[in-house]
């Protein structure tokens, strides 16, 4: 195998992966999970991403683009920093 | 034709749009936040008259098209343009499937008189109407991408069959790849954030 690129059996148990994850994320919607249910989509879906991100597109093996994989987390951040912000904006109001 | 290449730059001008991607999709997410922080009570109601097995369907579909483009870069790097073809085709048909399932489900809605700025809607509470906008919009945006990556897809098919993108030459197929992936990350949180979370 190239070193750039993983495996055929890996694309297909990551493909797995993501299908179990959004069998888990659908039955465990049904649960009532008092105020977690919206943490736990969300976790699952960050975890599905992670899984797409690394494996499909490829950030897992670095190259010569590795510090792309310190910026998706910075995005995010700031993603995350806005939501807070508003957050204060508009619980307080 | 030489022509001067870079792959590494236009791998990174192709991250770099993606991640503008993430803060525009992102900008969306917060407004949806924001509107359910005020409104629990109706976008719980509102999110239960989705049709969810369409959009576990979709979810699907689109998985499975990130599983094909996946296979469509490493067959072409692998020097067999066939196989590349074959899955190539295929992720163009599971987005073509995805927006079609899109129709079917945007079209119950609209004959339901649930649409922006319908006269059945806006009786309604303001919440409902909220939940709704941000439905046709962030769904919409979405689906526009989609249909942007079922148009690059069709020129990265054409290239194959005319040799323009090889084994040595696979970069365009790679960045198309990378957009369908986030196209597709993006459609993973769309789903429990309008279907799931009731």
């Amino acid at each position: 195998m190239t070193p750039e690129g993983c495996g055929l059996k890996t694309y297909i148990l990551v493909w797995l992966g993501l299908v179990v994850l959004t069998g888990v994320a659908v039955s465990v919607a049904g649960m009532d999970l008092a105020g977690w249910s919206t943490a736990v989509a969300l976790i699952i879906a960050f975890l599905k991403s992670g899984l797409i991100l690394l494996y499909f597109m490829h950030l897992r093996e670095g190259g010569e683009l590795r510090f792309l994989r310190w910026m998706i987390p910075g995005v995010l951040a700031i993603l995350f920093l806005f939501t807070g912000l508003t957050f204060l904006d508009v619980a307080f109001r | 034709m030489e022509n001067h290449r870079n792959d590494g730059g236009s791998k990174l001008g192709m991250w770099l749009f993606l991640l503008s991607e993430i803060l525009l999709f992102g900008g969306l997410f917060i407004l949806y936040s924001v509107y359910r922080f005020q409104n629990p009570q109706i976008f719980h109601l509102a999110a239960e008259a989705l049709n969810r097995p369409l959009g576990v369907l979709n979810t699907l579909v689109l998985l499975t098209s990130s599983l094909t483009m996946a296979l469509s870069i490493f067959f072409l790097k692998k020097g067999s343009p066939g196989r590349s073809l074959l899955f190539l085709a295929s992720t163009l048909f599971l987005g073509i499937l995805f927006l079609f399932n899109k129709y079917l489900e945007w079209t119950w809605k609209v004959q339901l008189g649930i649409y922006p700025d319908a006269p059945r809607l806006l009786e309604r509470e303001r919440g409902e109407v909220l939940f709704y906008g941000l439905y046709y919009s962030m769904t919409g945006l979405h689906g526009l991408h989609v249909l942007v990556g079922l148009g690059i897809l069709s020129v990265m098919l054409f290239f194959i069959l005319k040799n323009k993108i090889n084994h040595n030459h696979s970069v365009p197929l790679e960045n198309t790849g990378l957009y369908w992936h986030l196209v597709d990350i993006v459609w993973i949180f769309l789903f429990p954030l309008f279907y799931l979370i009731t």
